[in-house]
C-alpha cells in the first residue's frame, strides 16, 4: 500500500480516516453542554476511560496481533501509582499531616516503605503511572518474544502474570492495602486545578486523554514501525525473513499499549476515587477484550465505541438485577455471534454499510461519482 | 514423619482432583487445539445435573455418574456442531468463543437455579474414613483417586485401542490426508469434544460433595486445569497425570510451609517460566511432525 504520499489523494485520505475518531471526540467534548447532570458525567467519564483502555488493546491485538488476555495489569498498575499519590496527600485521622496512611496504621507498619517514599511527588506519580506499566510490559515482552512465543502462549503467560501481581496486591495487605484497595484519596490537583470526580474539570481532563491517546495510537499506526508491526501480525516470519527485528518492534506495540492503558488507570483513579485489586482483575481484562471484539479491534475508534457502549449499557441495567442478569446472558451470546459472524465487530460491519452506500451513490450518478468507494475505506 | 505422608497424601487428593477435570482439556486441547474456556462450566453443569438428580429425582450420587456423562456431553455436542467448528481457522477466537459461550452457561443456569450455594450429599457408603500408611483419610478421597487413575486408563484405552481413537489420532497427524481416507474429521471432532465435555461433567458431579455447588464454581477449575495440561505436554496423557500429581504435590507443600496464596502465585510464576523455554510441556515425548 503506498501511503501517505503527501499529494491530495493520500491527504484525502488521511482526512477520511481521521474524520471518525475526530468527529468521536467532538461528540465526547460537547456531550457535557447536553448532559447537566454531574452524576451522569461522571458515569460517562469513567466509561471514557474503559475506552481508553480498550483502545490499547485494539493497538496491541487488532494491530500487533498480540491478544494480551492481562491488558488491566497495566491499567491496575497505573490505578495504584496515582492512588498512592494521592493517599499520601490526604490527611490521617490517627497520625496526623503527613502521616502514615490508615490501613498501614492498621496492619502495625511503623514507616512508610521505601517504595511509598517517591509518591510523595505527584510528577513522580504520574511519570510512574506511565513508565512503570511501559516497563513491566517491556520486561514481559522481551522474556515472550525473544523467546519467540506466540499466540495463545502469549494469552496464557500475560494472564497468567497479571493473576499473578493482582495475588501478591492482595496478599502484601499492610503495603497495598490487600483485598480493600486503597481507599479515602484526596483530590488530584495540578497547576491549582482541582479535579473533583463529579467536577467538569475532571470530564474535561478525561475527554482530553482520549483524543491524545486515540491520537497517538492512530498515529502509530501510520508510522513505519506501526505498519511493520501490522506486517508482522499479518505473517511473522516473512517479516523476519525481510530482516527486520521481530521481537523488538513486538516489544515496542506491547509497552506502548502498557504506557496507554497505564493512563487509562491513572484516570479511572481520579474518576472512581478509590484503587482495588479488581481493576487489575481477570474479569474486567477478559470484558476488555469482549469490548474491542465487540467494537472492532482493528479500529480505534471501534474498539474506543465498543467499550463505551457494551460497559454503558451494562451500567445503565445494572440499576435492577434482573435486568442485568439476562443482560449478561444476552452479552455473551452477542459476543459469540461477533467472534463467529463479525471478526471485524461493529467497526467492520459500519465499514461494509458505507461501502454498499458508496456503491449505491455511485452506480446512481452513472459511474461520474468515482473514487468515492476508496475513500470511504478503512478507518 | 507423619505430617510428611498427611502432606503426601494431601497432595495426591488435589491431583486426583485436577487429573478430574484436566482429563477432559487434555483431550479437547491436545487433538482439537480448542483452549476451551467453558471447560469449568461444563464442570459447573455436571455439578450442578448431581444436584438435580439428587434433589428432583433422589438418586444417589454414584448412580447419577453414567447419566451426568452423557447429558454434559451432549451440551458438549452441540456446542461444537453449532459453535465451535465454524472457527476451523481461527485458533485464537476459540478462546473468545469458548469464554462467551462459558458466560451464557453460567448466566443460564444463575438465571434457572439462582446464586445461591448448594450442596451435594457425600455417597453414603463412603462418607467414613479409611487407614492409608497409618494416617486417616476420607474413603471418599480414596475413591476420587481410584477413579481418577480408572478414567485415565479408560481414555488412554479409547484413544490408542478403538477406531475412534486411531481416526482421531489420524486426524491429529495430517487432517486432510485422513479425509481423504475417508475419515469423517467433523464427526470425529463433534465426538472428542463431547467425550471431553463428558469427562469435565463428571469431574464437576464427583467434586460435588466436597465443595459448595454455585454458578462460577467453574473459573477456579479451569484456569488449574489449563495450567496442568500446558505442564503436561499438549499432546500426552500420561504426561497429564504427571502433572496432575507434581502440581498437587506441590501447591499442597508450598501451601503448608507458605500460605494459599504465595503457592498459586509461585506455581503460576514456575509455568510461565515452563511455558517460555519449554512450551511443548515437561512430558512430551518428540512425535513426528
Amino acid at each position: 500500500m503506498p501511503s501517505h504520499v503527501p499529494n491530495s489523494s493520500g491527504l484525502q485520505r488521511l482526512i477520511a480516516q481521521l474524520a471518525p475518531l475526530l468527529i468521536v471526540c467532538a461528540v465526547v467534548f460537547a456531550l457535557p453542554v447536553l448532559l447537566n447532570n454531574d452524576f451522569l458525567l461522571n458515569k460517562v467519564a469513567r466509561y471514557l476511560v474503559l475506552g481508553i483502555l480498550t483502545v490499547s488493546l485494539g493497538l496491541s491485538w487488532g494491530f500487533g496481533g498480540i491478544l494480551n488476555l492481562g491488558q488491566a495489569m497495566s491499567f491496575g498498575l497505573g490505578s495504584y501509582a496515582m492512588a498512592m499519590a494521592l493517599k499520601l496527600k490526604t490527611v490521617p485521622v490517627h497520625t496526623g499531616a503527613s502521616g502514615l496512611p490508615d490501613f498501614m496504621v492498621w496492619n502495625n507498619v511503623q514507616h512508610l516503605p521505601w517504595f511509598w517514599e517517591p509518591f510523595r511527588s505527584l510528577t513522580f506519580a504520574i511519570a510512574a503511572g506511565l513508565i512503570v506499566p511501559a516497563l513491566v510490559a517491556a520486561a514481559l515482552g522481551w522474556f515472550m518474544f525473544r523467546g519467540r512465543v506466540t499466540g495463545v502462549y502469549v494469552s496464557i503467560i500475560t494472564l497468567a502474570t497479571m493473576v499473578v501481581i493482582n495475588l501478591v496486591i492482595i496478599d502484601q495487605q499492610s503495603y497495598t492495602g490487600g483485598f480493600n484497595g486503597i481507599t479515602d484519596l484526596a483530590q488530584l490537583e495540578i497547576f491549582g486545578v482541582a479535579f473533583d470526580a463529579y467536577g467538569r474539570a475532571t470530564y474535561y481532563l478525561v475527554a482530553s486523554c482520549v483524543l491524545l491517546s486515540l491520537l497517538v495510537a492512530f498515529a502509530f499506526t501510520r508510522t513505519k514501525a506501526g505498519l511493520i508491526v501490522q506486517a508482522i501480525r499479518d505473517h511473522e516470519s516473512r517479516v523476519r525473513y525481510f530482516g527486520y527485528d521481530v521481537a523488538l518492534y513486538q516489544i515496542f506495540v506491547f509497552a506502548l499499549s502498557a504506557a496507554i492503558a497505564g493512563l487509562a488507570g491513572m484516570l479511572y483513579t481520579v474518576v472512581m476515587e478509590f484503587a482495588s485489586p479488581t481493576f487489575l482483575g481477570v474479569q474486567l481484562s477478559l470484558s476488555v477484550v469482549v469490548w474491542c471484539a465487540v467494537g472492532g479491534r482493528q479500529s480505534l475508534v471501534g474498539a474506543f465505541l465498543g467499550a463505551v457502549l457494551v460497559a454503558g449499557m451494562q451500567g445503565a441495567l445494572s440499576e435492577s438485577a434482573a435486568f442485568l442478569e439476562t443482560w449478561t446472558l444476552v452479552m455473551g451470546a452477542l459476543f459469540v455471534l461477533v467472534v463467529l459472524f463479525l471478526p471485524k465487530g461493529l467497526a467492520g460491519l459500519a465499514q461494509v454499510v458505507l461501502r454498499w452506500i458508496a456503491l449505491r451513490r455511485h452506480a446512481a450518478a452513472g459511474g461520474v461519482a468515482q473514487g468515492v468507494g476508496q475513500t470511504e475505506g478503512s478507518t | 514423619m507423619d505430617q510428611f505422608i498427611e502432606q503426601i497424601v494431601t497432595g495426591l487428593s488435589i491431583g486426583s482432583i485436577l487429573l478430574l477435570v484436566a482429563l477432559g482439556l487434555s483431550i479437547i486441547y491436545g487433538s482439537m487445539g480448542i483452549i476451551n474456556l467453558a471447560h469449568g462450566e461444563f464442570v459447573m453443569l455436571g455439578a450442578y445435573a448431581a444436584w438435580v438428580f439428587h434433589t428432583y429425582l433422589g438418586l444417589g450420587l454414584l448412580a447419577s455418574l453414567v447419566p451426568i456423562f452423557f447429558v454434559v456431553a451432549v451440551f458438549g455436542w452441540v456446542i461444537e456442531r453449532y459453535v465451535l467448528s465454524l472457527l476451523n481457522n481461527r485458533p485464537l477466537d476459540t478462546i473468545l468463543a469458548t469464554w462467551g459461550v462459558g458466560i451464557m452457561l453460567q448466566q443460564a443456569v444463575r438465571l434457572m437455579v439462582g446464586s445461591e450455594l448448594r450442596y451435594v450429599q457425600l455417597p453414603p457408603a463412603l462418607s467414613d474414613s479409611m487407614d492409608v500408611f497409618g494416617i486417616s483419610v476420607s474413603s471418599y478421597r480414596v475413591f476420587l483417586f481410584v477413579v481418577s487413575i480408572a478414567l485415565f486408563v479408560a481414555t488412554w484405552l479409547l484413544m490408542n485401542r478403538t477406531t475412534v481413537g486411531m481416526k482421531l489420532r489420524a486426524i491429529i497427524q495430517d487432517r486432510s490426508v485422513a479425509a481423504s481416507f475417508g475419515i469423517n474429521a467433523k464427526r470425529v471432532y463433534a465426538l472428542t469434544f463431547a467425550y471431553g465435555a463428558g469427562l469435565a461433567g463428571l469431574a464437576g458431579a464427583l467434586v460435588s460433595p466436597l465443595k459448595s455447588v454455585s454458578p462460577d464454581m467453574g473459573t477456579g477449575y479451569v484456569v488449574d486445569a489449563f495450567m496442568v495440561v500446558v505442564l503436561g505436554g499438549v499432546q500426552s496423557l500420561a504426561g497429564t497425570v504427571a502433572s496432575a500429581f507434581i502440581l498437587g504435590e506441590l501447591s499442597g507443600g508450598i501451601a503448608f510451609l507458605q500460605n494459599d496464596t504465595v503457592a498459586k502465585a509461585i506455581v503460576l510464576l514456575a509455568i510461565v517460566v515452563l511455558i517460555r523455554f519449554r512450551p511443548e510441556g515437561l512430558f512430551t515425548a518428540r512425535v513426528r511432525a
